[in-house]
């Protein structure tokens, strides 16, 4: 029972102060505490157990238990336990103390729930906005359960300017973004430039925050939300799906079939296949090698298709619903699956092979965006950042879900902690993704594809997921609810996590080092600010402005 | 004299529309084979053309901190490279020999690249401005390249006039030419620099610095800065091909003509091919790149000065 031994290492200095231990499975651990002990608690956890840091999450918990809760995530990398340290704190005075002096990657989390729900993270070292528009009036919070999800609050002060920090002495500002060749999706960093040498910076993002997370607590139910999940990203969605739905048929006991999980596990590694050749693709484009970048989305290209033909599209599959998937792989489908990636595989190994004797490339990537072990740690980075600095965090390994623990794969690292190691992580971990389908492929039994299920899903329950995406792990909390929807869900995809690693990175750098380096977390920011309506008859096109698109939505 | 002088005029002219009319074929030449290395189909031959037409085309706008200097720098960078095409043999002798000589081809050589500065400082941008100072770090390495190309002319030929710097090339002698080999060698290497494509288009480089100078540029003036581009790889080929290959260009003029298009396609490949399989330097690790060919440069030059 890996998940007692943790509580008990936990027990030896704090028995006094925990409430309560559920613990569901051997891999989870809900652990309820004391708010005065929270922070020494997260502190030992982290630091004497060795624990890896996940993510913070706020709850308005009012309108069932009157208080608000806040859970404090954390990873058990060799005991694979996911944990989550919970604490509840009175409605009228919501305060909790900061975790992120001792753990500086819980930073942006305290800052978002303090956002988003007005819980206080007292003591907290930057107490900026992070996630609200600059003009949104204080002391209203959208996520709190008496917001209604379509109210745009009164008293918008459009001209009110974010308090950006002074540039030190000697230094120019050079804004990078929210419009950038290379960022794909608005994003701001002020870069504070001594020469060509980046002494600092600072982050501005959020700026197309979508309220997803509200509108599945107050719109949508539980079948609809993967759908909704798949739109959190352009490139990984079956991962947010996937991971939806794990963390609901973990909160409600649900196990899937085994078809199911072996179709996910086959989706998943075709999405990791397609996002790694685009980013190998990116990276070069970065630094100026178009050829590879034409050559890897060359590659690509069949497995796009091939994605089409499994869902009926190239992206958004559409796959996961709770208690399995929607679609089947045939085995017409399973052999042009073998065809596409024994071709993938040989094309790959010469493009692989160009790669690492490309000693131009190296000089490019050798030394830049330096994120050691310790800055893993401290940041909780994951996914291709840790793996290239020698740590070797992957949730597929670690947290074994979908088929992953009936399937044979090894975790790629390197020791460099630069660019070029995570150009290298990436290149090679295609290889396993093609391994692990075709495992997949010749293990899959038969079977259903969907479970049936009848009633409604216990509320009140509380479901963790980590999915190892291409970027890292995705992790997703769930509370289930009334109504057929969850109370609260919250998504941490892994470049919340990655892009608070890229200050320190990009210190006392080369200005042009700074787009590889931010580029080399595999950014992926929320990119839905517009929408263009082709009408297909005519041929004529539309673009929506924001305030029409707010107006056709409030139907005002 | 008055009939030489004619022939000059005539000469040139003829020199100008060859670099106006054939620049933007090898540019489209350069898309199409680099597109064909990258497994693409690539823009038609002719997309140049229209490119340039259509930026002429286009409303021009007067943004940035200084137009008039910006106007400037765009018409600069143009008639610099035209200007230079005199004085450099394009199927016929080159035109100007008489009234300049080598100094002045090295003059209107920087000339290209300070057209370049002065449009990205008259922008004003963060972008430009850095873009300027990586430019501005490129051709003070840069330059004295080709500067020591053509004195080594000049001390092989004795003289610095141009005819006899061209005259002198390392085929006519007939000793074997040690300084002039290597600052062929010298100058093939830093081709790819002077033209200012992968790896060493630093100061534009697009996904880092937003194109630099030339960021804030749109219509009629990005259209000339963009031929003046194209003009400028053109030219820089006729020079080296003037200089180290100019078998051949005392041939009849069409035929000169061919066997001159003939090796610029040659050098232009050449660029494709480098531009297709290398990412982009950094700036300092240009610089060092350069700083060598330099030393070099030098070593060839002290070569030609000791009589090899």
């Amino acid at each position: 029972m890996p998940a007692r031994d943790v509580v008990n290492q936990i027990r030896q200095k704090f028995e006094a102060s925990i409430l309560r231990v559920d613990i569901p499975a051997d891999n989870r651990l809900f652990l309820y505490v004391t708010p005065g002990v929270v922070r020494d608690l997260c502190t030992h956890v982290f630091l004497e157990l060795d624990a890896r840091y996940v993510i913070s999450i706020g709850i308005d918990d009012r309108p069932y238990s009157g208080q608000f809760t806040v859970a404090h995530n954390f990873g058990f990398e060799r005991e694979n336990v996911l944990c989550s340290i919970l604490v509840n704190l009175p409605a009228d005075d919501p305060v909790i103390e900061s975790i992120s002096r001792e753990i500086p990657g819980a930073n942006w989390a305290e800052r978002e729930f303090r956002d988003l729900l007005g819980i206080e993270p007292a003591g907290c070292p930057s107490m900026k906005r992070l996630i609200l528009p600059d003009g949104w009036p204080e002391g209203i919070h959208p996520l709190r359960k008496d917001f209604s999800w379509d109210l745009s609050p009164m008293r918008f002060d459009e001209n009110r300017v974010f308090p950006f920090d002074d540039p030190p002495e000697g230094c120019v500002v050079v804004p990078f973004g929210p419009f950038h060749p290379t960022l794909d999706e608005p994003a701001h960093f002020r870069l504070y430039v001594e020469g060509e040498i980046v002494r600092g910076c600072e982050y501005r993002g959020f700026m197309v925050h979508r309220g997803i997370e509200k509108l599945a607590d107050s719109v949508l139910t539980y079948n609809e939300i993967p759908m909704m999940a798949e739109r959190i990203c352009g490139i990984c969605g079956c991962v947010h799906s996937v991971a939806y739905a794990q963390s609901v048929e973990q909160a409600a006991a649900i196990q899937p079939p085994d078809r199911a999980r072996f179709i996910r596990t086959i989706m998943l590694e075709l999405e990791r296949i397609h996002s790694h050749l685009l980013w190998v693709g990116l990276a070069n484009h970065i630094l100026g090698f178009d050829t590879l970048f034409m050559q890897s989305f060359r590659m690509r290209e069949p497995i796009m298709w091939l994605c089409e033909r499994i869902t009926g599209n190239r992206k958004t599959y559409g796959l996961c619903l709770i208690g399995g998937v929607r679609w089947d792989i045939t085995p017409e489908i399973a052999s042009d699956i073998s065809r596409v990636l024994n071709q993938l595989e040989k094309e790959w190994t010469a493009a692989a092979k160009a790669v690492q004797g490309d000693r131009n490339l190296q000089k490019r990537t050798k030394g830049v965006g330096v994120a050691d072990p310790a800055l893993v740690k401290n940041m909780g980075l994951v996914g291709p950042m840790a793996r290239a600095a020698g740590v070797p965090l992957d949730c597929r390994r670690d947290f074994p879900y979908a088929a992953y623990d009936e399937v044979d794969f090894s975790v790629v690292t390197q020791s460099g902690c630069d660019v070029w190691s995570r150009v290298l992580v990436r290149v090679l971990e295609v290889f396993e993704s093609i391994r692990i389908i075709r495992q997949c492929l010749e293990w899959m039994p038969d079977g259903p594809i969907q479970l049936k299920l009848d009633g409604e899903l216990p509320p009140g329950r509380i479901g963790l997921s980590s999915v190892e995406a291409p970027r890292g792990e995705s992790h997703h909390f769930v509370v289930t609810g009334e109504e057929n929807r969850p109370r609260r869900w919250r998504v941490r995809a892994p470049t919340y996590q990655n892009l608070q690693g890229i200050p320190a990175m990009i210190k006392d750098q080369q200005l042009a080092d700074m787009t590889i380096s931010l580029g080399s977390i595999d950014p992926c920011f929320s990119c839905t600010d517009r929408l263009e309506i082709i009408d297909i008859r005519s041929g004529d096109v539309r673009v929506y402005s924001q305030q029409e698109l707010v107006s056709m939505a409030r139907g005002l | 004299m008055t009939e030489t002088a004619l022939w000059s005029i005539v000469k040139g002219i003829a020199n100008t529309i060859l670099v106006l009319a054939a620049a933007p074929f090898f540019e489209g030449l350069i898309r199409k084979v680099t597109a064909r290395i990258q497994s693409r189909q690539g823009p038609p031959l002719w997309q140049p053309y229209l490119d340039i037409l259509k930026l002429l085309g286009k409303e021009d706008i007067e943004s940035g901190e200084s137009p008039r200097v910006q106007r400037l720098g765009a018409y600069l960078s143009l008639a610099g490279v035209l200007t230079l095409a005199w004085f450099v043999p394009m199927g016929a002798s080159a035109p100007l020999v008489q009234a300049g000589d080598a100094i002045v081809v090295i003059y209107l050589l920087t000339l290209c690249g300070v057209s370049t500065l002065l449009a990205g400082l008259a922008a004003g941008s963060t972008y430009s401005v850095v873009g300027v100072s990586r430019e501005m770090m490129a051709m003070l390495t840069l330059e004295p390249l080709l500067a020591v190309a053509v004195i080594i002319g000049a001390v092989e030929a004795g003289s610095l006039r141009l005819d006899g710097i061209l005259e002198a090339s390392i085929y006519s002698l007939t000793a074997w030419p040690l300084a002039g080999l290597l600052m062929m060698v010298i100058l093939l290497f830093s081709l790819q620099a002077f033209v200012g494509r992968v790896p060493f288009d630093i100061a534009e480089a697009e996904t880092e610095v937003m194109e630099g100078p030339l960021m804030e540029y749109s219509g009629p003036k990005l259209g000339l800065f963009k031929y003046a581009q194209m003009s400028k790889l053109f030219v820089y080929c006729a020079l080296i091909v003037g200089l180290f290959f100019p078998w051949g260009s005392d041939w009849p003029y069409p035929l000169a003509l061919m066997a001159l298009l003939a090796k610029i396609a040659v050098l232009v490949l050449l660029v494709t091919v480098v531009g297709a399989t290398h990412a982009r330097y950094r700036i300092d690790q240009a610089i060092r790149y350069y700083a060598t060919l330099f030393v070099l440069s030098l070593v060839a030059l002290t070569l030609a000065l000791a009589g090899f």
